[in-house]
């Protein structure tokens, strides 16, 4: 009787033996994320390269684990960062203390700050962890120039831009 | 005994004085009726439609006069068809308010519908977000959906710049009208005002330079949304990332109380840094306002050792080393230890020979730590000011229970010697209002101010005269009449003279309020001593609201009378015969070269300069102490209306420059490394006193701990604040009307007073105080010179000085300096409006009393006044001209 | 009911430079009985006397609110001094053009019963506030003015009494709300011009604060006439409650267009079509607006052809009798191009100083804009209907209230016309 049952048990040992195994050699092969996976934040910028970062706060305010510093300062046409009046000159998430919650990007008003893909974060040093606005702005888009830049007045007016409300 | 009314609000009674307005009945039982337009320290006008309520009152039978009742015996309520403004309508007994039906609901939603149709989607870069009323009440009663089109909205400019300290959205203006009311209404100087009609309705102003009122930044106080912005805090920071912390104004002695904003700042590497400046309610004080150069003049006092600008501060003490008799060496930074051995040491040889020269931006326990040194060594101490008279005020003034803002009807205020809108702007308003209320307003002046156009008699003596004119109003009063010279004789005979004397006499209370305009330290005294005659001989001392009050020209002078200070006609002499000389907080040098006198400033004295910067005086000194500002400590002012007033620490005090360490992060953020060198930073002023005294007597009783040890000491010692503690200082009680908290949009968006309200001090009466040293005849009287001018110093609320210089946005509004002709004379000068002058102060004849000048000479600019006397040049304080008392000058034009 | 015009002999009252030439020439005036009306009340009556003769007379006021004057004169406080009068000269209302007519052809009959008012209220001085375009009437006011002054009947002690007056004119700046009676007075003061919250009310607190009676100009013609001949005569004309005659100025959609004088009482059909001359082109009527552009818009029905124009009767059509500036609407007329028409004016005279009227006109005039010009669906129909029942109740002055009338009117009395409009945006 007892030999039935390790009779048993080794044969589903035996049988899987010859399954494909289920585990993924990463680093060598990396599964791709889920579509809304909230990874490493970017700062986007408009097609012409302008920050779609106003600086408001709204991101800071919303962040349950206050990982999110920014400072505000102004637009003029001879610099200009962002549309409107005002741009962020300081922007720090503390990716520490970041709980990956994606409240700031649902708080943004212009979708500039959104949580992409990339989750091989880490770091040697606490301080490395603050992730400045140079690090999280991203790249240029093609066709865009790099901020600040100069532009005629009159045109880069509206901070908000007319959006749709935000389909998956 | 005003009569009660009780009304029905929402299901709750309440009683209230008769002609109280339904939304403030409403707001005394915490039920919350919304408004934009109505503030309760203005005229109601209804305009925003906002606080929209349903009304009913009794039915009163025309016949019989009775109210017609219901079936059940209560009084049959009729209602308004339609829905009434709760800001307009003054409560009626038996009324019904119904603030929370559907109907009153839905009003509240279309009015906010309407205002959000054509408001600007600025939240996001709006600096109101976050303490906004319009945010605020559309969560509350708003709907959730806009039906109004984006491309229908109306658009005008943003951004504009009603001078260079405001800025105006006009997009985001809801006109309600507020900041229009409290510029015509409670300023009564309409630079503002509103342009064009219906939805093109916007603001404008009509002054040059724009927003031209000492009271413009309360405006984005009081504007219920981000149109009106100051430019010193724009983009700062969101209201929830602020810390908050009380303190009080050192600027001028009204001691309105403030609450200061801070954050820590990524651009200065991390520090504390004062993001903007608000007023903290004090009903007794400064109400809900403060003026501009309080809002923005802070930034001295925040300041660091790491400006690179001239203004940068001191963060170690510096000890004169290698001084020779051919070269004077250099001051070169040391340990606290080593600075204050060699001070205590050589204070300990001088002795008797101390002299302790304290200016009067100092707080309270600085000053008695100060008095307690020269008390426990010997020698004297000075108070550094060119208005003199203190110690009358200390027996003669104001004593607890005494507040302006109660004064009305039946009561007289006599101001003499004193331009309030540049010397003291928030008790201009005060004065104002009180005459507004019915006080009588007596203006003696010897030329025109701002106040004239409230009161009710102005009149003017001749430039030199001040003491002359108050004795004069005194002789329309007395039998015996002293006799006065000759150029008051005509004021003398002005029958208005005479009726405002006797108006004065006759007063319930009476305040005189006296400054510094056109006098310096002997004059002041002396028109002190005559305000003080005047008083007594009309009765006025001794009860609240009654007695003399001193315009100072510095926040805590009152504090540094009520401690023991005495003023020194003669200070370059005392300088040069002191064998030392402490000086904090004070810079002689800098202010009048002729403190540096024959032999350098000092002498052969060992100088001691204790301040927040490296100034003139400074440079010449023997070692230099580095003290705190006062919002890097705790402490008390006193303010002018003798009320003691706690500030609390806003920044941590700035430390030394600390060592960096490279850091191994590839991010490179500093390492901060702690050492012993934190240890040698700025320390409190009473705190470096007392360290001296303590090594010079061990057994002195002065402590350095705390400023709150001090304070006891302080009210042990001295009577006038023998009640007081910090914890009776930081007592407050409910204030009206209620401002902070939730209620944003009632009230404006100044602070909730959770620091304490002061108190008044006691008054002096052991000693009898002097009324009797003024005769008429022996009157101080400038006789105008056969040639040549005389300067007179005016004040100037945005002047030159080291404490307002450093807030760079003031400078527009500052200045070059410049000195005011006659425009005769400037003929005879060749002399046009604008033309850049030099102005030498003259000598004197050889047997006159005064010190001999040593004929400094200055270039200004000239300006021209048609109503200015011949021979009369007016020369504002602080703009770097050398002259603090009416002073001989000769001016010719720069070829 | 008396016919038209009123008086004795089908004679004039208040249109009287139709029947005699030159009057608007003093002597001509003063040969037919001018300013021996004022000499009689001055000299013979008391102030209180030639009040309670205009309350007898139930004149009531003629600027469009038809407040008993009478009573308005009784009000005034006569604890506060000094008094003054002004004369409401701002004729604003789209369709109102008859003050204009008598200040032009009869100025005269005017002036005199200002002064009459003038001296029932023992005020020595008075004002005629007109519209800024009006430059060339006040010019000719100021001639007059003067005028009388030379012949004694204007200035210091008339007629050897101590009672003296002097008048005054002042003009506007282009703004319809400085019709409204507050407004008016805050304009001549030198403010803006918004109007103030009521009360307190011009009679206690008017003009720099003191106690003012605000008149409309037709209304201190009608004085003369009515102390002179006595309150029972004036009750001869018009109905029991709306006595008196009434210059009902015609306009729109008719053959003669103009002033006609009548009296009140008169039904719209004889106005319009036996003094009208009726709908030309063979068009047919389709609304009547009664009170220039500030009126809920009358379907021009049978019944409401045969009401008499007075203040009692025109309410139970849904709308008021105003000014009675009857506009008259054909039917080539798109509702919706009328009432963008109107929302136009609204917005456009606006004063800003309340949420409601300020916003709404805005919002409304968008909203016509689209509906008239074919871009609009049911949806800004309903849209629109709901933003003018919103306005109802809330605003500080009339301008808002009567604004929404022809929008309110136009969408529920005249639906065919919105489904119209709006099936024309379904086909572009």
């Amino acid at each position: 009787m007892f030999a039935i049952e390790l009779a048993r048990g080794l044969y589903t040992t035996w049988r899987e033996m010859f399954n494909k195994p289920v585990t993924i050699q990463y680093p060598d092969q990396r599964r791709p994320v889920y579509r809304r996976f909230k990874g490493r934040h970017s700062l986007h910028r408009y097609d012409n390269g302008l920050e779609k970062c106003i600086g408001c706060s709204l991101c800071a305010a919303a962040c349950p684990a206050d990982a999110i510093f920014v400072e505000s300062a102004e637009n003029t046409n001879a610099a200009r960062f962002s549309p409107g009046e005002r741009y962020a000159s300081t922007y720090e998430i503390n990716m520490l203390r970041c709980i990956y919650c994606g409240y700031c990007e649902d708080a943004c008003p212009t979708e500039a700050i959104v949580l992409g893909d990339n989750y091989e974060l880490s770091f040697t040093d606490r301080h490395d962890a603050i992730y400045t606005k140079e690090m999280l702005l991203e790249a240029l888009p093609e066709g865009g120039s790099l901020t600040p830049q100069e532009v005629k007045p009159g045109v880069y007016t509206r901070s908000v831009p007319e959006m749709k409300d935000p389909v998956d | 005994m005003t009569k009660l009314v009780t009304l029905t609000i929402d299901g709750m009674q309440v009683s209230v004085p008769e002609g109280t307005l339904v939304v403030d009945a409403a707001k005394k039982i915490g039920i919350e009726i919304p408004v934009f337009c109505y503030h309760p320290k203005m005229e109601p006008v209804g305009m925003c439609r906002m606080c929209l309520v349903e009304i009913g009152r009794p039915v009163i039978d025309r016949s019989t006069g009775q109210p017609v009742l219901e079936d059940d015996g209560s009084p049959k309520i009729q209602f308004s068809p339609n829905l009434e403004t709760a800001c307009t309508t003054p409560v009626g007994a038996g009324m019904v308010v119904l603030g929370a039906t559907e109907k009153a609901r839905s009003g509240r939603e279309d009015i906010i519908e309407f205002l959000l149709t054509s408001h600007p989607l600025d939240c996001p870069i709006c600096d109101k977000g976050g303490e906004c009323p319009l945010q605020n009440l559309t969560i509350k009663y708003g709907s959730g959906q806009s039906r109004y089109l984006y491309d229908e909205k109306k658009h005008f400019v943003k951004h504009v710049s009603l001078g260079e300290l405001i800025f105006l959205d006009r997009e985001r203006c809801i006109q309600c009208g507020r900041c229009v009311r409290f510029q015509s209404e409670i300023v009564d100087d309409p630079v503002i005002g509103f342009f064009h009609r219906g939805r093109a309705l916007e603001i404008v102003t009509y002054s040059n330079p724009g927003f031209d009122s000492y009271f413009s930044g309360n405006t984005t106080d009081i504007c219920p949304v981000g149109a009106l912005t100051t430019a010193d805090f724009r983009f700062g920071a969101r209201p929830w990332e602020l810390n908050k912390a009380a303190s009080i104004c050192n600027h001028c002695p009204v001691g309105c109380n403030l609450t200061m904003n801070v954050r820590r700042e990524a651009a200065s590497g991390g520090d504390w840094v004062v993001k903007r400046v608000m007023p903290r309610q004090n009903e007794s004080v400064n109400e809900i306002w403060v003026c501009d150069k309080g809002r923005f003049g802070y930034h001295f006092a925040a300041s660091s050792s790491n400006d690179q600008t001239s203004f940068k501060r001191l963060s170690q003490p510096l000890v004169r080393k290698n001084a020779g008799s051919d070269h004077p060496g250099e001051l070169v930074p040391a340990s606290w230890d080593e600075a204050l051995s060699v001070v205590s040491e050589r204070f300990a040889e001088a002795g008797d020979g101390l002299l302790a020269l304290a200016g009067g931006r100092l707080a309270n326990e600085d000053l008695f730590n100060l008095k307690q040194l020269t008390t426990t060594l010997g020698g004297e101490a000075v108070l550094y000011t060119h208005m003199a008279g203190g110690e009358l005020t200390t027996q003669l003034g104001i004593q607890p229970g005494s507040d302006i803002g109660t004064m009305g009807q039946g009561d007289a205020i006599l101001v003499v010697a004193c331009d309030l809108m540049e010397e003291a702007p928030i008790w201009w308003l005060r004065v104002k209002q009180a005459a507004e209320r019915g006080s009588q307003l007596i203006i003696l002046n010897s030329r025109s101010t701002k106040l004239d156009q409230a009161a009710a008699f102005v009149l003017r003596y001749p430039f030199g005269a001040e003491t002359s004119a108050v004795l004069a109003m005194l002789n329309a009063l007395s039998e015996k009449r002293l006799r006065l010279p000759e150029a008051v004789q005509v004021l003398e005979r002005d029958p208005t003279l005479q009726a405002a004397a006797e108006v004065f006499s006759g007063a319930n209370n009476a305040l005189i309020m006296y400054g510094s305009d056109c006098i310096g330290l002997t004059e002041s005294q002396a028109l002190a001593q005559a305000c003080a005659n005047l008083l007594d001989a009309t009765g006025h001392v001794g009860r609240p609201n009654n007695g003399l009050l001193g315009v100072w020209p510095r926040a805590n002078d009152q504090g540094a009378w009520e401690l023991g200070f005495q003023t020194q006609t003669k200070l370059e002499d005392a300088l040069g015969a002191a064998a030392a000389l402490y000086i904090v907080a004070a810079d002689p040098a800098g202010d009048d070269p002729t403190y540096l006198g024959q032999s350098g400033f000092g002498g052969k004295a060992f100088v001691v300069v204790q301040d927040l910067y490296l100034t003139q005086t400074a440079r010449l000194a023997d070692v230099v102490l580095p003290a705190q500002s006062w919002i890097e400590r705790d402490g008390s002012f006193t303010s002018g209306e003798r009320r003691a007033q706690r500030f609390y620490p806003v920044i941590p005090p700035r430390t030394a420059p600390v060592s960096r360490a490279e850091s191994p992060s590839t991010n490179k953020a500093p390492l901060l490394i702690a050492g012993d060198e934190v240890m040698e930073s700025p320390l409190p002023d009473f705190a470096i006193t007392a360290m001296i005294t303590l090594r010079i007597d061990s057994e002195a009783r002065i402590t350095a701990s705390s400023a709150a040890r001090v304070f006891n000491q302080m009210a042990e010692t001295v009577p006038a604040f023998s009640d007081q503690t910090y914890l009776e200082l930081a007592q407050v009680h409910e204030q009206w009307p209620i401002v902070g908290r939730d209620d944003l949009y009632y009230g404006g968006t100044s602070y909730e007073n959770t620091g304490g309200l002061g108190m008044q001090l006691a008054l002096n009466t052991s000693d009898t105080p002097s009324t009797t040293r003024l005769a008429g005849t022996t009157v101080e009287f400038i006789r105008m010179p056969k040639l040549g001018q005389i300067a007179f110093p005016i004040a100037r609320l945005y002047d030159r000085g080291k404490t307002l210089m450093p807030s760079q946005l003031l400078h527009e509004r500052i200045g070059e300096p410049y000195i005011v002709l006659n425009v005769n004379d400037a003929e005879m000068l060749r002399i046009q409006d604008g033309d850049v002058v030099h102005m030498t102060v003259a000598n004197r004849e050889p047997d006159s009393p005064d010190r001999v000048t040593t004929g400094q000479t200055v270039v200004v600019q000239a300006r021209l006044d048609q109503e200015l006397p011949e021979r009369v040049v007016l020369v504002p304080r602080s703009f770097g001209i050398p002259i603090d008392k009416p002073t001989p000058v000769e001016i010719r034009r720069t070829e | 009911m008396s016919k038209y015009p009123a008086g004795e002999n089908n004679s004039y009252i208040l249109l009287r430079q139709r029947a005699i030439p030159d009057l608007d020439n003093l002597d001509i005036y003063r040969q037919h009985g001018g300013f021996t009306v004022l000499e009689k009340a001055i000299t013979s009556m008391k102030p209180d006397e030639v009040i309670e003769v205009v309350k007898g007379s139930g004149l009531r006021g003629r600027g469009g609110a038809g407040f008993p004057t009478g009573l308005k004169w009784s009000f005034i406080d006569k604890d506060n001094w000094p008094h003054y009068v002004v004369a409401n000269a701002d004729e604003s209302e789209p369709g109102t053009f008859k003050d204009r007519e008598i200040m032009e052809g009869n100025p005269y009959q005017f002036l005199e019963g200002i002064a009459i008012c003038a001296y029932a209220i023992q005020s020595s001085a008075a004002y005629i506030y007109l519209r800024g375009e009006f430059w060339q009437i006040s010019a000719n006011l100021d001639r007059h003015i003067e005028a009388l002054g030379v012949a004694g009947l204007l200035g210091d002690n008339l007629f050897g009494s101590d009672y003296s007056l002097h008048i005054y004119t002042h003009l506007g700046a282009g703004a319809y709300i400085c019709g409204e009676e507050t407004a008016l007075l805050e304009s001549m003061g030198g403010k803006l011009g918004q109007p103030r919250l009521r009360p307190p009310f011009p009679p206690s607190f008017g003009l720099f604060g003191k106690p003012t009676v605000v008149n409309n100009v037709e209304t201190l013609t009608n004085v003369p006439p009515i102390v002179e001949r006595g309150a029972e005569w004036y009750r001869t004309m018009g109905t029991e409650k709306s006595s008196g005659p009434k210059i009902f100025s015609l306009s729109g959609r008719v053959s003669r267009p103009g002033n006609y004088e009548l009296p009140l009482g008169t039904t719209f059909r004889e106005l319009i079509y036996e003094h009208g001359g009726g709908i030309p082109n063979g068009r047919s009527i389709k609304a009547i607006m009664a009170a220039g552009a500030s009126s809920a818009l009358i379907v021009a029905n049978d019944e409401a052809l045969d009401t008499p124009m007075d203040y009692e009767s025109v309410p139970a059509l849904g709308a008021q009798l105003g000014s009675a500036s009857v506009i008259v609407i054909d039917d080539s007329i798109s509702i919706p191009w009328l009432i963008n028409k109107t929302t136009h004016f609204f917005k456009h005279e606006s004063c800003g100083k309340c949420t409601p009227c300020r916003e709404g006109t805005y919002w409304m005039m968008h909203l016509t804009d689209r509906i008239a010009n074919a871009n609009a669906t049911q949806e800004d129909v309903a849209l629109l209907h709901a933003v003018a029942s919103q306005i109802r109740g809330k605003c500080l002055c009339a301008l808002g209230e009567f604004s929404i009338e022809p929008v309110l009117s136009g969408i529920e009395r005249f639906k065919a016309d919105f489904d119209t409009a709006v099936s024309e945006t379904n086909n572009n």
